[in-house]
């Protein structure tokens, strides 16, 4: 028995598309192949290491990222759909130091090994910003396509309530 | 308002915990985790995150079967794929075939003409690109024959079974020619007197799934060539030092030639402790003279580590007011394909197979058995849940058929502090007061208080030993303007170790908290410890950081003395202070006074090695226990099997949290993933050997909605444990026997007992209809 | 090399799928599409990305008769529009079930409904409402009910070249109600073992979608009335209408636990559904 598979044809140079996004509030002009993620033009083109892989099939969120504000596994997007759409990685939510849900995911002990928190704390802010009242089972829900091993999940919960009641106290 | 934190505090304090029992100090408040902003603003660099210019990335190349003879393997076409570099095989390494390991050196750099398991590499392809080598590894041609693999305990059990190992790499080895890798025995007591006595006898048979680490990091290896021949190797684990050894055995080198640089793992679990393609890598690397670069996938991760499944057979007795008489066990732990630290595993799993109970006739079999499948390594809990699984679900039977409840049957039988729970020539002791857990966690989960229909509780309780021999060397710098750093080798891989670090240094040098830095991940610069596992870290390397401050603030005395002239006995260093004379010094300010206009540091060293002994089956005393009682309220629904669980309590025998913040997520967590193996994890093997829920879409771990209604985490603090301030190690206790709890409580809430885990919605359901069926 | 179309303009975008053949996938969420060809499952080299296309129908357009829903529409969308939630509160509860909040933001109800998964969770619902789609290519458009639309697992009536740009969902008859429901191996995000939603007519009349039961989602029905206060005629209903499931053993079921809770989850849907009938607008 063998095992083959197929040899793409991708991987001339001369096959590259050059995608232009804003990310982060910056314009910027990548050269990708068709097949690239967003994911991975944000991480390794644009520079942002950020946003985190792992499943790179839309099951565990640690690649969340806002498109045109949404929130969006940025592995299943792929780098050419971005042209002239807005990104904001987790590297994006603050100009300078961390944001108050930031703060909160600390204060509350969610934190771990940290690698499933950008694509946490991205999730958590969209919530905040479509449902700045989420009650406990709202915030589960809404968290659900976010997976940590760490298994910090309460922790996160209470994160997201004290910054909920953070910001209504504003 | 109140911060989280102390909101944590207060919620533990509601359950009765001990307040802070250092008012003054920053040991035993819930301070933030050190490098914590990092990890949430995205600006910590995991392995993936580190940028090589020029690197060459790495694709492996796998043959999609379990078991096969490689008969040879054509790399033209995959060598005529643009932007190759080279595609390594077993016959571009050295002969014989390099191989490591930490209990037998039988694993191989690359695939030896046999491929052992699904996702066993046979060769390897760098290229410029991810894009190529990926394409160029799909391009490979290996012709295989496939081979009658076994992938079960009974296949590998069978007269006439395929050998997994080759028995010359067991020279002279009683077992070499068949599947069992080691044994381990056990016995205590005369187990035919006690059945003479005994009123109930439980016999029944447990299975535990082969589970898998699943770190949301899945990891990688990066592999720099040094001017000097040497190499730098990143690679996210927990065990350093160790790995630094392997490379440096199989390539040759000195020590010094390799320097491994640990990036914070994006969680270990045990899964990240032994080496495992970093040996491929160093070999790629030295051979193309140019950095290579693996970073796994997900299902890579899946097909290299994950935790023995087993089989238990048990038979137990008890008298007719529920103490247990005798208990006999029979644990067969479906290893891999290779023996990473899976011996030692079933070893010291089955050293405690017979629980936290006074049991006066004990015999206890057990074995690893190899098979054709990922090799089985260290996974939170190392062997402990299998038997707790068993032994706690024997309780409750007994329990059942005497009717006593839960609760009640182990209170009966758990030792009380100092007493002998392994009997025999290693015996070894309760150290701590375990019934406190016990009664705390049923107080908590409302034991004995009436339920609504439908719903069940269930209560067990877990042990597992501490490290049994380790060594952590600890460096400490006490900077002239009173700032410190700390060098500590402990990987920091969610269990937050530094913040502790952070916290003794500031206490015991009076240094502020936020001017303690803390190195650790780099062989390089940063002094030994053997190893980040077995939830030693706190105990051991704590206590190095502990006696490295006492040493810092004894050379700032001496030193004291010589440039002030005040003699020596006159002064007196204490946590945070030098006593002068003249009263109390802040210590950063005696050691400026000390250090004079040259300025310059204090620089102290610690060290805590606990030497094994050369006859115990585990290689020495544990240093400590880790003990947790949970207790679970369950939700059944009786047509579809579904659970839901109402209420999970945990209480770990923590001695003394030096963060109890930390010591929550900790504990949270492993509970969490307690759930995981209890109710939905499973690796699916078909019929060569190839995982079916190969990834996240299939291979399922628990999310936000499958976290209790409501999970309560609560500790028991007697300043008893042998780690700093009287701490113990913490991070499994959670986990070690969700399972029996979860049992109990479905066999309260549907009158069915399931013996085989997960208890996926399926089994439940099956149970119930074959009950129902019954009557 | 895989080519990236954007067109503008429908007639763009239909000759970009005709030209690329068999290869061509139309690209929406790409929530499916991704995983397949990152699995190297799906062989397409030749994606039509439709999000700027400005001449489709409308994302949706609600009428009196009932609501259309253009191929852009996505799941996290639907399942906050008032009207839909009001009108079919199945295809509200399974789209809450696809995936998570960042996934329903990109998937698109009709392309989840032409990946046509025997597993999709908006099938079931949408078989119940009588869903129709239209299927536009260069030679025209033609309508089919998603009944008669879905052919097998993951085959369709659109074939190479097509494009189904439209998805309508006739309004329900007052006195008819909808509800799903769904097993899964854990409570987050899943794909289902079983699904199902049903529907009761005006007249008391049954109407079930199932998924995951068979090679491709399926609809039964049986007309009214069903009393539903009756076990016995309930369950002379239910073996009617479940007769059709012919659900197989695989990582996430066996067939028998998937038949015997099909017809579990049912009745639930069924008397779910009942509950929801505004009392004032049923016929009898
Ligand atoms: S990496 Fe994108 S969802 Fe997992
Ligand atoms: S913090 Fe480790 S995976 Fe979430």
């Amino acid at each position: 028995m063998t095992s083959t598979a197929r040899v793409p044809d991708h991987l001339d140079d001369d096959g590259l598309q050059t995608v232009t996004l804003t990310v982060n509030g910056s314009e910027r002009t990548v050269a990708v192949p068709t097949h690239r993620t967003l994911l991975d033009g944000l991480r390794d083109e644009v520079g942002l290491p950020g946003t985190k892989s792992c499943c790179a099939e839309g099951e565990c969120g640690a690649c969340t990222v806002l498109l045109d504000g949404k929130s969006v596994n940025s592995c299943l997007v792929l780098c050419v759909e971005a042209e002239g759409h807005q990104v904001t990685t987790v590297e994006g939510l603050s100009d300078d130091g961390l944001t108050d849900l930031q703060e909160e995911f600390l204060n509350a002990g969610a934190v771990q090994c940290g690698f499933c928190i950008p694509g946490q704390v991205v999730s958590a802010e969209y919530l905040l910003r479509t449902n700045p009242e989420p009650d406990e089972v709202q915030i589960r829900e809404a968290l659900s396509g976010n997976l940590c091993r760490c298994a910090g999940y309460q922790r996160i919960v209470r994160a997201v309530q004290a910054t909920a009641a953070r910001r209504s106290e504003r | 308002m109140t911060t989280a934190p102390e909101r944590a505090i207060e919620q533990r304090d509601a359950l009765g915990e001990p307040s802070d029992p250092y008012p003054q100090g920053q040991v035993g408040r819930p301070v933030l985790r050190y490098g914590g902003g990092d990890r949430t603003s995205g600006a910590q660099r995991f392995v993936a995150d580190l940028r090589f210019p020029g690197s060459l990335q790495v694709a492996l190349v796998t043959v999609p079967v379990g078991c096969a003879d490689v008969l040879g393997i054509d790399t033209t076409a995959a060598r005529a794929v643009p932007g190759v570099v080279d595609v390594v095989t077993a016959a571009d390494l050295p002969s014989p075939m390099p191989r490591f390991g930490v209990s037998h050196t039988d694993r191989p750099v690359l695939a030896d003409g046999r491929v052992n398991y699904h996702g066993e590499p046979v060769a390897a392809v760098v290229a410029k690109t991810l894009d190529a080598a990926q394409a160029a590894a799909r391009a490979v041609r290996v012709d295989h024959r496939e081979l009658p693999g076994v992938y079960t305990l009974d296949d590998a059990l069978a007269p006439g079974a395929h050998r997994v190992q080759e028995p010359s790499l067991r020279p002279g080895h009683a077992l070499a020619d068949t599947n069992v890798l080691e044994e381990a025995h056990y016995a205590w007591g005369d187990l035919e007197a006690e059945e003479a006595r005994t009123e109930v006898v439980v016999e029944e048979t447990y299975t535990f799934p082969m589970v898998t680490h699943f770190p949301i990091e899945p990891g990688g290896t990066v592999a720099v060539p040094t001017d000097s021949g040497g190499l730098d190797v990143y690679s996210p684990v927990q065990h350093p030092y160790l790995l630094q050894r392997t490379l440096a055995s199989v390539l040759g080198l000195p020590l010094n030639q390799v320097r491994v640089f640990a990036p914070d793992p994006g969680g270990g679990f045990g899964g990240k402790q032994n080496p495992k393609l970093e040996p491929l890598l160093a070999f790629l690397a030295l051979r193309t003279r140019r950095t290579c670069r693996l970073v796994l996938s997900l299902e890579e991760t899946f097909q290299s580590m994950r935790r023995a499944g087993c089989r238990i057979a048990a038979r137990t007795g008890f008298t007719a007011d529920g103490a247990l008489t005798f208990h006999h066990v029979d644990a067969d732990f479906l290893i891999g394909a290779y023996a990473d630290v899976a011996p030692r595993v079933m070893g010291k799993g089955s050293y405690v197979a017979a629980g936290p109970y006074r049991i006066p006739g004990v015999r206890i079999d057990a074995r690893a058995v190899m098979t054709n499948t990922t090799p089985s390594t260290a996974f939170r809990g190392f062997g402990s849940p299998q038997v707790s699984w068993a032994l706690e679900s024997q309780l409750d039977a007994g329990a059942r058929r005497l009717g006593l409840d839960g609760l009640e049957i182990r209170r009966r039988n758990l030792v009380a502090k100092g007493e002998a729970f392994v009997r025999g020539e290693s015996a070894a002791a309760a150290d701590g007061e375990w019934h406190q857990s016990l009664e705390k966690a049923a107080e908590l989960i409302g034991w004995g208080t009436p339920l609504p229909p439908g719903r069940g509780r269930g209560i067990a309780v877990g042990i597992k030993p501490g490290a049994t021999s380790g060594l952590s060397q600890s460096l400490v710098r006490l900077l002239a303007d009173g700032s410190a750093i700390v060098y500590a080798g402990t990987s920091d891989m969610g269990q937050g170790a530094r913040t502790l670090w952070q916290q003794i240094v500031a206490d015991e040098l009076g240094a502020p908290l936020d001017q303690v830095s803390v190195v650790s991940g780099d062989t390089g610069t940063v002094p030994f410890d053997l190893q980040t596992s077995a939830s030693r870290s706190t105990v051991f390397m704590g206590s190095a950081v502990l006696e490295a401050c006492r040493d810092v603030r004894q050379r700032v005395l001496a030193l004291y003395a010589e440039s002030t002239g005040v003699p020596p006995e006159e002064l007196e260093e204490r946590p945070g202070v030098l006593v002068t004379p003249e009263g109390e010094l802040p210590l950063p300010e005696a050691a400026r006074t000390a250090l004079g206009s040259l300025r310059g540091e204090f620089i102290g060293q610690g060290t805590r090695r606990l030497r094994g002994k050369g006859k115990h089956p585990l290689g020495g005393d544990a240093a400590f226990y880790e003990f947790n009682a949970t207790a679970i309220e369950v939700e059944v629904d009786r047509e579809t099997g579904e659970l839901l669980l109402t209420r999970h309590v945990t209480v770990s025998d923590v001695g003394t949290e030096l963060n109890p913040l930390q010591v929550v997520s900790q504990d949270e967590g492993a509970a969490i993933m307690g759930l995981g193996h209890s109710q939905m994890e499973q690796l699916l093997l078909d019929e060569h050997g190839r995982i079916r829920n190969l990834g996240a879409l299939d291979y399922r771990i628990p999310t936000f909605k499958d976290v209790p209604v409501e999970l309560v985490s609560a500790a028991v603090e007697n300043h008893d444990g042998p780690g700093p301030y009287g701490s113990k190690g913490i991070s499994e206790g959670a986990l070690l026997c969700t399972a029996g709890a979860l049992g109990a409580a479905v066999a309260d809430a549907a009158g069915v007992v399931i013996r085989d885990l997960p208890l996926t919605p399926e089994r439940v359901w099956a149970a119930i209809q074959a009950a129902e069926a019954a009557q | 090399m895989t080519e990236y179309h954007r067109p503008t303009s429908r007639a763009d975008a239909l000759t970009a799928l005709a030209e690329g053949g068999a290869r061509a996938r139309p690209l929406v969420g790409g929530t499916d599409l991704l995983v397949g060809l990152r699995h190297h499952h799906d062989v397409a080299d030749v994606l039509v990305d439709l999000k700027g296309v400005t001449d489709l129908p409308e994302p949706i357009v609600v009428t009196d008769d009932g609501v259309r829903i253009g191929p852009t529409y996505t799941m996290g969308e639907l399942v906050s529009h008032p009207v839909i939630g009001e009108w079919y509160p199945a295809l509200v509860e399974a789209a809450l079930t696809v995936g998570s909040v960042a996934i329903r933001n990109r998937a698109s109800l009709v392309g989840n409904s032409c990946n046509a998964s025997p597993a999709a969770d908006t099938a079931p619902p949408l078989l119940v409402h009588g869903a129709r789609v239209t299927i536009s290519s260069q030679d025209g458009d033609r309508t089919a009910s998603l009944d008669e639309f879905f052919l097998g697992p993951r085959r369709t009536l659109c074939g190479p070249g097509e494009l189904v740009t439209r998805l309508d969902l006739p309004r329900p008859a007052p006195g008819s109600a909808s509800a799903f429901r769904r097993l899964t191996r854990r409570r987050g995000v899943d794909l289902a073992t079983v699904s199902v939603a049903a529907g009761v007519g005006p007249d008391g009349g049954l109407v079930v979608g199932m998924g995951a039961v068979g090679p491709r989602p399926l609809r039964t029905a049986v007309p009214g009335p069903v009393d539903l206060t009756d076990d016995a005629s309930l369950d002379r209903a239910l073996d009617e209408l479940l007769g059709v499931a012919t659900p197989i053993t695989d990582v996430r079921g066996s067939r028998e636990y998937r038949l015997a809770t099909l017809r579990v989850l049912t009745k639930r849907a069924v008397l779910a559904a009942a509950d929801r009938r505004d009392p004032r607008e049923m016929a009898s």
